[in-house]
């Protein structure tokens, strides 16, 4: 209807039905038609359609009071139940007929109380006495906690003496309880009480209190000025752990791919900085690479939220080799295939994509190592390198690096412990497991 | 109106400054004059030996009227204290929030009763509101007076900071009362006064507007009352200003007047300033101009910002002309933002988050220019960081005004109050001793 009506004004052609589909239309337009008591344009503000609730009962928007009712306001006195004495005030009454209405006063209901439990001196000697507390200051207790319906807060404001909100409540709750359990014919009927069940813990509120304080005692300004400190602080830190790493790097290797990177770079958990100290420099700079942009890459595939795996494991792995040149990516996938592992794996479970990943940076490693040992034998100072490299193998490449040369041992050892720590969760379908195994076992063997 | 049900109550607000009464249930008091009272002295006709400067002979009908003698003759409501008389002094009821001269207080309210608002007592409930710290034997005091002389039929005796609350719709905030006479911060704790939290200072309007009467004083400007000159028109545009010789006025009046332009000054130019004041970096501000009643234009530059911040930092007091006599109270009087961390400090610490995000701004000098502003950013400050800091304030003037008076008016016409009301027969039953029960 309302569409209608606008089609009118902008002077658009009604819809395009056909004489047919009106005349259908039409018995159609029977139920729509708008209900009394409102006006059609007002019923057209609703969108044409009864609401599935109805929210104002639209008979009653029209209707006038009956005729043969009388009804006059007058300034009448009235009594409230909520109050002990016999207090009259006025108030405008709507009086039908000459007839006042009848009934108590319509907020009275709302007059409500917290039961308090009240004990005779009887109970007091027997259950209640306690060392701090006198009974007095009980009585006190109990006095104010009716007049403020517990807000515990204003009766520790309204205590006489001073006492914190803690003990107060504390006195209360161990009254009550002994009251009922003094009252109760057995145990069992009071266990279900809500304060039998859960007692009040005064340490355990006096620990939250203190904590809660402490958090809001600092002033913005001293969490800025503590915060800058802490930065600091861990700035030096990092800068000292860089500059460590940097002169082991210096000592061994020459490989420029990790220096630059040691020192700039800083993972943002301090985790990694301090396993890594551990190992040397070599194995350190790549992994410290790959974890730096693997950190990174992760920070930005959580911006996106919702990712496919198989998406998200491109972005590792490009992430991964972004800093190596494309020959180097090409002997990788060549090495991934000589073990009969797909390029992407078929079931990208998170387990099997994080596996995948591991592996790829594992063969990268290798292939930085080989190119390490490579150079170091262009150098030409040992003749223990000779020629096994030679010999094409039909072993993994990672099998000829193991077993031939014991000078770069201690380098692969960071990776054998990767591997031994990797075994821990569960590892289903991976194809390079036992290439792997058979390292180890020569590693054994060797020793 | 939802959950209310009029019963005409009467609520009366008395400031240190102004006192405000009018109905129950209505937006806005019906009657707002000054609460300080006139005074002239009455004495017998035949003695006139005595020393005492204000006990000389009074105008004649009131005093002859009068069948007592030595009583003094009150005058009450702005019509009647812009009217210079000879001899009258200007005196306030009210000292440091307390009430010290009850017959004033007597006369006050028979005035805004009979005259203002024009109602018998007797048939109307009565709503006072009362400061915070108000002790016992005030409460006492003020319902005897209502009960034998005024003989309404019920009284209820309301805390100012708990009005305010509820005119802005809370049971739980932090109220900022910035008054007249004092700077009250009262935390509000499900409509009860949390009483051992509650701060003070003397700080309030009156102070300011002294403030910048000296200050103006020692620039050697020359604040005429209104009584002391006439301005007439000789020319279309062109006034002459005549002075009016007043000998028998007294120094009080004088200065009343005085006081009752330089608020107005006060009120229309100054601001609190964003920083704390010093000298230096406002000297070279840019001066305003307001004309005076007599025709004199005042160019006020740095004082419009100096004086405003005294409230924020009570130092600046030592640096104004003719305010020496206040320095040996400064000591123990803070800034308005360390007066307010002070109260939340005092508080449990379960609410004290819910107090940071409800901090209230209600009186008089509270719709200064910029106060909010000011305040909320040194709060930003100094509170800790897992405390979101809210200050509001209504947004239109006179709410803030009457923000205590607001709140009673809501506080009466509610249904569900009616059962709180300490009843006549109560009084005569228990004792007035019985109020501290009824009214928490």
């Amino acid at each position: 209807m309302g569409g209608t009506d606008a089609k009118d004004i902008l002077g658009l052609p009604k819809t395009p039905l056909s004489l047919t589909q009106e005349k259908k239309s039409r018995p159609q337009k029977e139920s729509h038609r708008k209900p009394d008591g409102i006006s059609r344009e007002v019923y057209a503000l609703t969108g044409g359609v009864a609401p599935l609730m109805p929210s104002i009962d639209v008979t009653q928007l029209k209707r006038r009071p009956p005729a043969d009712e009388k009804v006059v306001w007058q300034w009448l006195p009235f009594t409230n139940s909520a109050r002990k004495d016999d207090l009259q005030l006025y108030h405008w009454v709507r009086v039908v007929n000459g007839v006042p209405p009848t009934g108590d006063y319509s907020f009275a209901k709302y007059n409500k109380s917290v039961d308090i439990l009240k004990y005779t001196d009887d109970e007091y000697e027997n259950h209640l006495t306690d060392p701090v507390w006198t009974k007095e200051e009980t009585d006190q207790l109990f006095g104010l906690c009716e007049r403020f319906d517990l807000r515990f807060t204003i009766i520790a404001d309204r205590f006489p003496l001073s006492r914190t909100v803690e003990e107060l409540k504390d006195r209360y709750y161990s009254v009550t309880r002994a009251l009922l359990r003094a009252r109760a014919q057995s145990p069992a009927d009071v266990a279900n009480h809500p304060l039998m069940k859960e007692p009040y813990d005064l340490t355990r509120d006096k620990e939250r209190k203190r904590a809660l304080s402490m958090v809001l005692s600092q002033s913005r300004h001293q969490e800025k000025k503590d915060a800058e400190i802490l930065a600091e602080a861990k700035r030096i830190t990092e800068m000292r752990l860089a500059a460590r790493r940097a002169e082991e790097t210096d000592v061994s290797a020459n490989e420029n791919m990790g220096v630059d990177r040691a020192d700039g770079v800083v993972p943002g958990r301090s985790v990694s900085p301090s396993s890594n100290s551990q190992l040397p420099a070599t194995a350190v700079a790549p992994s410290t690479l790959t974890m730096a942009d693997y950190a990174s890459t992760l920070a930005s595939l959580r911006m996106l939220h919702v990712y496919l795996r198989t998406y998200g494991l491109e972005q590792m792995v490009q992430a991964a080799s972004s800093a190596v040149g494309l020959r180097t990516i090409k002997r990788v996938e060549q090495t991934l295939q000589d073990l009969g592992v797909n390029l992407k794996p078929k079931v990208p479970t998170k387990t099997v994509c994080d596996e995948h990943l591991e592996l790829r940076k594992e063969i990268l490693t290798l292939l930085n190592l080989q190119k390490q040992l490579q150079y170091k034998e262009s150098e030409g100072s040992s003749q223990q390198r000779e020629g096994s490299y030679a010999a094409a193998m039909p072993d993994t490449p990672k099998d000829r690096v193991f077993a031939t040369d014991p000078f770069s041992f201690g380098a692969e050892r960071p990776i054998i412990k990767k591997e031994q720590k990797r075994k821990g969760p569960g590892r289903q379908s991976d194809t390079p497991s036992p290439a792997h195994k058979r390292p180890r076992k020569m590693k054994a063997s060797d020793l | 109106m939802y959950g209310g049900d009029e019963v005409s109550a009467i609520v009366v607000d008395m400031g240190s400054h102004t006192c405000k009464a009018g109905y129950a249930g209505e937006d806005a008091p019906k009657a707002v004059f000054p609460s300080v009272v006139g005074a002239i002295d009455g004495m017998d006709i035949d003695d006139d030996a005595n020393t005492n400067s204000n006990t000389e002979d009074a105008k004649t009908n009131a005093v002859e009227s009068d069948k007592e003698k030595g009583k003094r003759k009150l005058f009450v409501g702005s019509q009647a204290l812009n009217f210079r008389r000879d001899q009258m002094e200007i005196l306030s009821p009210i000292k440091d929030g307390i009430v010290a001269d009850w017959d004033m207080v007597d006369n006050v309210w028979e005035h805004a009763f009979r005259n203002c608002l024009m109602i018998d007592p007797k048939e109307h409930p009565m709503l006072l509101a009362e400061p915070p710290l108000n002790t016992q034997q005030q409460r006492e005091k003020a319902a005897e007076l209502m009960f034998e002389k005024y003989k309404v039929p019920a009284l209820f005796m309301a805390k100012n900071p708990v009005l305010t609350s509820f005119a802005s719709g809370r049971a739980t905030s932090l109220v900022v009362d910035c008054g007249g006479g004092s700077t009250t911060i009262a935390p509000v704790h499900d409509g009860y006064v949390l009483q051992k939290a509650v701060v003070s200072s003397p700080i309030g309007g009156d102070f300011l507007t002294d403030c910048l009467l000296k200050s103006l004083e020692s620039k050697g400007i020359k604040i005429k009352p209104r009584y002391s000159f006439k301005r007439k028109e000789i020319r279309p545009g062109e006034f002459q200003v005549t002075d009016v010789d007043a000998p028998d006025t007294t120094e009080s009046y004088k200065l009343f007047c005085q006081r009752m332009i330089v608020s107005d000054v006060k009120d229309s130019i100054c601001r609190v300033p964003d920083t704390p004041y010093d000298e230096k970096s406002y000297s070279n501000i840019p001066m305003t101009s307001y004309e005076l009643p007599d025709g004199q234009t005042l160019e006020i530059g740095s004082d419009r910002f100096k004086v405003p911040d005294v409230m924020f930092n009570p130092s600046i007091v030592q640096t104004i002309p003719g305010m020496e006599n206040y320095t040996d109270m400064l000591p123990s009087v803070r800034g308005l933002s360390n007066m307010v961390i002070e109260s939340i400090s005092k508080c449990d610490v379960d609410i004290r988050r819910e107090l940071y995000s409800s901090i209230l701004l209600a009186g008089g000098t509270s719709s200064m220019q910029q106060l909010k502003e000011r305040l909320e950013k040194d709060l930003v400050e100094e509170s800790p960081q897992s405390a979101r800091v809210k200050v509001l304030a209504s947004g239109n003037t006179t709410e803030r005004r009457f923000s205590v008076w607001i709140g009673g008016s809501i506080l009466a016409s509610l249904g569900s109050f009616q059962q709180m009301w300490f009843s006549k027969s109560e009084y005569e039953e228990h004792g007035a001793s019985y109020i501290q029960r009824k009214c928490p």
